[in-house]
């Protein structure tokens, strides 16, 4: 591999790590507000996509608004999915949410199966057409775009966290739900606001994955779940900066793998990556202290 | 008094009862079935698989009963009746699929739709018949759909209706060299971790290729949900190879082939992967796919051919080269079975197997959608094929080599 190889692929995987920075910020911000994971994100996110491809089907859209509907839908699907597995099921037993949510990812993976028979449908893509070239290094117009997007995504997040009663609202629950509550904060509002908000995310991750591959398929759900988790882990659990950094980290890391030692290998480093931080700093990469027993 | 009255009574009854078993037994004979049972995915992303294949079995026989049924030992005909399974293309579920097949009256099985499925489940059934010291299960198993070569030698008991890839692709290799002997250089493309397009790589293209006159440049390799292919086809791009060779189903061909229009890679030759010439390819990205050559043993070019792509169609699914293997097999096995004089009786299901199972095991030639097929000792099929090449959405002919 030279230093060409080396540039190309840590850019292109910083490019398609801004979509598990999206994931990952999913996962993080409910686990930060609730202190609950929900497995069911990935498959909201990509049945979001789906839907807004099945709305495109009807009406000619242009692809901008099909990522909105995607995200929309995917908004939907998320409240529908804390009503199911969060609103009603007693949150002090963590393993009944966590259990409840592997079973909506199924579910709404077999809905989405069911509904496409498996197979893959085209889904649009903006600058796809568009590919920047120097010498033998090249950037994909598309992978740009979605990059830029969902920086764009992070930073409205970020002034919605820090600078909206509601941001204000959701970090007030997530550090003190009890002083929260005294001061008149409604937590299952905030909590149902929160899966919306993580859900428009993920519905955003969903349509700019299936735009990056150029087509959906139910085979998306099980590797965005698995590095949205990563994602969370390494960037600490609740931690919005840890996830986008951790998520651009975790695109640049696989991709130098993919490159460097191939394929089947590549998902073994990522792991390993996984076990690093686990072990050496499992309060993630901002953490102040290794805090281990 | 009431004696007598209870004896006529009573003996009136036994008269009644005695009647209606003497119906119930014609009414049975009249309406002896026998039972197949099919599987496949239904369930995962290779739902459309399963989906098509019980299309084809269920128009298939329709067929069959349509024209009077089987003909069994005793002269009589009994209609086939198809009860269909999911196996999800999952080992564990197949094998407990076919376990609940075998205490069933099914007498035969026909699937799976994955060869990582077929594998370990053909590792159930008996190795060798009448070995007393095996307790491998004892039903005749015809595959359709899971193509991953030579697996039927697992077992005695196992046989395919699958298309010979070895063969299939030493031919289009020669025939392209012969149409463009412009072309000197392959690059293949892999699925890696999926059983089919692996061993279809490894052990066919990567292969026959040189055996053609090519020089194999490289590959790339990524696996069944990767969802970046950017690396794969700037290595891809590097080698500049003549003929790009992609062994992958249809989801990760279509990004692989969108990433390619995307860098720009334009070989001057695109081959496929047999289980891509399904719609599923021309759904996912036909405008990238155009050209793309793979061969096939299925085209609607028979009347035969069109019978079986028309019954798909009727019961929601479609004809390909998997599915329609799965017609082939029952109007197989329907000659088999009356050629055995199967007795289709709750009794004897384990003899009916048996008798099957030897049928099949003694054919040499069967007849097939596109013309005859061979059979092997092993129990594979040397089934006919053609070339077929994506144009404007569409699966079209694109060499016949039997002409």
């Amino acid at each position: 591999m030279d230093w060409l190889d080396f540039f190309q692929s840590i850019t292109d995987g910083l490019l398609f790590g801004s979509i598990y920075a999206l994931i990952g910020i999913g996962f993080t911000l409910i686990f930060g507000v609730m202190h609950k994971i929900n497995l069911a994100y990935g498959a909201a996110s990509i049945a979001g996509a789906y839907v807004s491809i099945a709305v495109a089907a009807y009406v000619p859209l242009p692809a901008l608004v099909t990522f909105l509907i995607a995200a929309i839908a995917s908004g939907a699907i998320a409240l529908l999915i804390y009503l199911a597995n969060f609103r009603f099921i007693p949150l002090a037993s963590p393993l009944a949410t966590l259990m409840a949510t592997v079973g909506m990812l199924i579910l709404i993976d077999e809905v989405v199966v069911h509904a496409t028979d498996g197979m893959p449908q085209p889904y649009p893509a903006l600058f796809a057409d568009i590919y920047i070239e120097w010498g033998d290094f090249g950037l994909r117009g598309d992978l740009i775009f979605i990059f830029v997007l969902s920086l764009i995504a992070m930073v409205v997040l970020m002034f919605m966290l820090y600078r909206t009663r509601l941001g204000i609202a959701t970090r007030a629950v997530a550090q003190q739900p009890v002083a929260a509550q005294l001061a008149g904060i409604s937590l299952d509002r905030t909590n149902a606001l929160t899966f919306v908000i993580t859900g428009l995310l993920g519905g955003l991750a969903g349509a700019m994955i299936g735009a990056s591959v150029g087509v959906l398929s139910p085979l998306l759900v099980v590797p965005i779940t698995v590095k949205g988790l990563i994602v969370c882990v390494i960037g600490g659990l609740g931690s919005i900066p840890g996830a986008i950094v951790a998520g651009l980290a975790v695109g640049a890391f696989e991709n130098f793998f993919l490159a460097f030692r191939g394929v089947t290998e590549r998902d073994m480093y990522v792991m390993l990556l996984l076990f690093v931080f686990l072990v050496f700093r499992p309060g993630g990469i901002f953490s102040r202290s290794v805090a281990r027993d | 008094m009431l004696d007598s009255k209870l004896v006529r009574l009573g003996a009136v009854a036994a008269l009644a009862v005695a009647a209606s078993f003497g119906t119930q037994s014609e009414a049975f004979s009249a309406e002896k079935t026998v039972q197949i049972a099919g599987f496949g995915a239904k369930s995962g992303v290779v739902r459309s698989f399963g989906i098509n294949t019980e299309a084809v079995l269920t128009g298939a026989i329709e067929a069959v009963n349509a024209a009077g049924g089987v003909k069994l030992a005793d002269g009589s005909m009994a209609m086939m009746e198809l009860t269909f399974y999911d196996d999800r293309c999952n080992a564990e579920e197949g094998i407990s699929v076919l376990r609940r097949i075998a205490g069933s009256g099914a007498v035969v099985a026909i699937g799976p739709t994955c060869s990582n499925v077929a594998e370990p489940l053909f590792g159930i059934l008996q190795k060798n018949v009448g070995d007393e010291g095996d307790s491998g299960l004892q039903i005749p198993v015809f595959t359709d759909t899971a193509i991953k070569g030579g697996l039927a030698k697992i077992s005695q008991w196992a046989f395919r209706n699958v298309p010979n890839e070895n063969q299939m692709y030493k031919s289009l290799f020669e025939w392209i060299n012969s149409e463009h002997p412009d072309l000197k250089t392959v690059y293949g493309g892999v699925e890696e971790d999926f059983a089919h397009s692996r061993f279809t790589w490894h052990k066919v293209m990567k292969e026959r290729s040189p055996e053609a006159g090519y020089e194999v440049l490289g590959e790339s390799k990524w696996l069944l949900n990767d969802t970046n292919f950017t690396t794969q086809v700037r290595q891809m791009k590097k080698a500049k190879a003549d003929i790009v060779a992609i062994s992958a189903h249809p989801f990760t061909t279509c990004g692989v082939l969108k990433e390619m229009t995307r860098q720009r890679v334009k070989p001057k030759l695109l081959v496929g992967l047999t289980s891509s010439s399904s719609m599923e390819t021309l759904q996912g990205c036909a405008d990238q796919a155009e050209g793309i050559i793979i061969p096939t043993s299925f085209a609607p070019v028979t009347e035969a051919a069109k019978a079986a792509a028309d019954a798909a169609a009727k019961y929601e699914g479609s004809a390909d080269l998997h599915s329609a293997a799965a017609w082939e097999i029952v109007m197989i096995l329907k000659q088999v079975m009356e050629a055995q004089g199967i007795s289709a009786d709750g009794d004897a299901v384990d003899a009916d197997r048996r008798a099957i199972r030897d049928g099949l095991a003694s054919l040499k030639e069967t007849d097939g959608l596109l013309g005859k097929i061979q059979r092997t000792d092993e129990g594979e099929a040397v089934k006919p094929y053609l070339y077929v090449h994506a144009q404007a959405g569409q699966w079209a002919i694109l060499h016949d080599p039997s002409q």
